[in-house]
């Protein structure tokens, strides 16, 4: 029997990301072409094996619902465990470090108690890689230390604000806090004993509106905690920015292999699209694309989601087109990030940076 | 037990020789085809869209791929409660096993299994057709004519006749004579191999079949005849969309580099008509700086770093740097090494060719397997 249970919260948001999360939360971002952000964490969950994941919904949860649905396409449709939606607070969090809003784990106790399982992996809804999570529930089942945080090596002088952790020789926290730079980043999962999450529980019933992160800072000193390193890559998602870097990043063949190889697959919703359609004329260099497309113009260093139609004399360069968009003839289009079904008429021109990318808002047309 | 108007029994189990290479491993109806689909996917998905939800297909020749890609149906939504995908494979029985020897006797073995939904029609059907059809339309003609036996019958062209099953009719479509390949047809309404009985007349043609001597347990042949000579109401149903039969190495080709064709009359981009397939889950595919694709379908999981021309790269497949695919065939996963030129060819689920090395020329269809090739 597997003794990890899963919990992914969905429950916060970003500013930054302009329109793009106007109508859903971050958790439901499109990415890499048929992936939600989301994706990554169920898959990675699943993957390793663990066969209880609950979902911690936020207000807006139309686009995730409409994603995982009853979980079949993880294997998550099962009568003995399964998805479980766990309904979260009305207000979530804003604040860019904070994923795990205790009132919403307070809220949706029966879960945690009824668990069938010793620990509870905890998992942010926007972790973008592949992990594998069985060595790191072996190393937190064998260290016999209540808490396990995964966290990642920094390059020196790289700027990320966020939780850094401060390790003994034996991997042990001795303590975390918040920076904008540091050496072990906290990746925003953990793996907790059942028993101390209940104790946590009752303690501190009367103060939901904090991170569970706060919590677990405070009972830090009084509690053995480990930490787990995850040498891979990860894909920051805090705003249009990082996402657009991100989105990028998959143009590079190393990274697209460790984060979709193939007998460790980051599994979504599948959609029965045609394959893709390149007519006459097509030129595309460097870029992800996907089944649905029909490409008739230019395509450089992008990122396409299923259905995108990119016409005759249409060029696209350093842009993430989401699924249904329309370029049509003789439009160009670079560094822009168009959210789903927009329609760039013809001959219209818009360009944004590097650093920050136009964002055309969904169903626009242009 | 709820009754089912109409349940459909898919014909699956030949061996499908005329496609050599391609079903040494794997049966017919499991065989790539459009990218992304099975041969099965079209028929199947045509009775999903045709509301008929119960369909029982009749397994025998190395089922296993098959088995596997039909699962409990959930991809084609046919994880029905009652109802839904069923796998017929020979079985046993007290007084011993058979096969199945022919296509009217698999459904002769499986009366049980059609008599448990109480089916007042019965709609036959072949898993290696491309085509978008409405059975319901069929079906109500069926009604209408007070028909015992409908045949889905297509036009073909007069000099094209004799290649046929050749269906001869009255004014009223009532179907005066049945002759395979006629030296000099009297019609050109081609058999498509479709077929909606009433029940109780093919149930009893079946139990008179089996026990007849001599006979072949086939629709075309037998029971066909049969039925003509007992002067039961027959009726040929006219099917005016596009129907191909690819189950020839020439037509199987032929049919899929129509596909690129922008006013191809077989339409996968058309969004509103809904082709179900049971994909594994790929990520979406990669053109690298040095690849370049023009004139093709590509599907998830490829990856592309060499020159792509007027083909085909089903999921899952390679092609390396300055390889060239023309006029090419890939199936799941399979890799052109680099350097490699491949031309006119269908290259097999999971078989790759060298780097450098040079496969297939203008003038034949190549078939490389993970083992053997051929030329058609």
């Amino acid at each position: 029997m597997n003794r990890t249970i899963g919990l992914i919260s969905a429950n916060y948001t970003f500013s930054g990301y302009d329109t793009l999360t106007d109508e859903r939360p971050v958790a439901s971002m499109p990415f890499g072409g048929r992936f939600r952000l989301l994706d990554f964490p169920l898959s990675n969950m699943v993957n390793s094996r663990i066969q209880t994941v609950g979902l911690i919904t936020p207000y807006f949860y139309r686009s995730i619902m409409d994603h995982v649905g009853a979980g079949k396409e993880w294997d998550l449709d099962r009568k003995q465990g399964g998805l479980y939606i766990l309904p979260g607070a009305a207000y979530g969090f804003r604040d860019p470090n904070a994923r795990f809003l205790f009132r919403d784990i307070l809220r949706n106790q029966t879960y945690f108690r009824r668990g069938d399982g010793d620990y509870f992996l905890f998992s942010s809804g926007t972790l973008v890689a592949n992990i594998d999570y069985e060595p790191m529930i072996a190393q937190h089942e064998i260290q016999g230390r209540g808490v396990t945080f995964l966290y990642k090596k920094m390059a020196p002088g790289q700027k990320h604000n966020g939780f850094y952790l401060e390790l003994d020789d034996s991997g042990a926290v001795k303590s975390m806090a918040r920076a904008d730079s540091g050496e072990n980043l906290f990746l925003n999962s953990f793996i907790i004993d059942k028993s101390l999450l209940l104790k946590l529980l009752r303690d501190y019933e009367a103060v939901g509106h904090m991170d569970l992160i706060e919590i677990l800072l405070e009972v830090l000193p009084v509690t053995p905690m480990g930490s787990y390193r995850f040498n891979g890559y990860v894909g920051f998602m805090r705003g249009k920015q990082e996402y657009f870097r991100s989105s990028m990043d998959l143009l590079r063949n190393e990274i697209r292999q460790e984060l979709f190889p193939r007998d460790r697959q980051i599994i979504t919703k599948i959609h029965d699209a045609p394959p893709a359609l390149y007519l006459p004329g097509s030129r595309v260099r460097n870029s992800v694309m996907t089944a649905g497309s029909v490409i008739e113009g230019r395509v450089d260093d992008s990122v396409l989601f299923r259905g995108v139609r990119i016409e005759k004399g249409a060029s696209v360069k350093n842009c993430v087109l989401m699924e249904g968009c329309v370029i049509e003839p003789g439009a160009h289009l670079e560094n822009v990030i168009c959210d789903k079904a927009v329609t760039v008429t013809a001959g219209t021109i818009i360009r944004g940076t590097d650093d920050s990318p136009c964002v055309l808002p969904k169903g626009g047309v242009i | 037990m709820r009754k089912k108007e109409c349940v459909a029994m898919l014909l699956a189990g030949g061996q499908g020789s005329r496609l050599g290479v391609l079903t040494e491993k794997i049966a017919k109806p499991a065989v790539s085809f459009g990218g992304k689909y099975r041969m099965i996917d079209f028929s199947l998905s045509n009775c999903v869209n045709s509301g008929i939800d119960t369909v029982g297909v009749l397994v025998q020749y190395k089922p296993t791929v098959l088995n596997r890609y039909l699962g409990t149906g959930a991809a084609w939504d046919l994880d029905a409660a009652w109802g839904g995908v069923h796998i017929l494979p020979p079985f046993a029985t007290q007084t011993g096993g058979e096969w199945y020897e022919g296509t009217a006797d698999a459904i002769y073995h499986n009366i049980d299994f059609i008599d448990e939904y109480d089916p007042d029609y019965v709609l036959i059907l072949s898993g290696d057709h491309l085509y978008q059809m409405d059975y319901n339309l069929m079906l109500d003609f069926h009604k209408l004519m007070g028909s015992d036996l409908t045949v889905a019958v297509k036009t073909v062209p007069w000099e094209e006749a004799s290649r046929f099953g050749i269906m001869s009719v009255d004014d009223e479509m009532r179907i005066t004579r049945f002759s395979e390949k006629p030296k000099n047809p009297d019609s050109n309404l081609a058999s498509m191999g479709i077929y909606i009985f009433s029940w109780k007349v093919l149930r009893a043609a079946l139990l008179a079949d089996h026990d007849m001597p001599g006979s072949e347990h086939d629709y075309g042949k037998n029971i066909i005849p049969t039925l003509l000579s007992q002067k039961k109401n027959l009726f040929a149903y006219v099917f005016s969309g596009y129907w191909k039969d690819v189950g020839t190495i020439p037509s199987y080709y032929e049919t899929q580099m129509e596909l690129l064709d922008d006013n191809a009359e077989f339409k996968l981009h058309d969004t509103r008509m809904h082709i179900f397939s049971n994909l594994h889950d790929h990520s979406s595919h990669f053109i690298g700086k040095s690849g370049h694709v023009e004139h093709s379908m590509v599907c998830n999981g490829c990856e592309i770093e060499g020159v792509v021309e007027n083909s085909i790269l089903s999921p899952g497949a390679i092609v390396e740097a300055g390889a060239l695919v023309k006029d090419s065939i890939l199936l799941p996963d399979s890799v052109v090494g680099s350097g490699a030129v491949v031309e006119r060819t269908i290259l097999n689920e999971r078989a790759s060719i060298a780097p450098g090395s040079r496969v297939g020329s203008a003038d034949k269809i190549t078939v490389v397997g993970e083992s053997s090739t051929m030329e058609v």
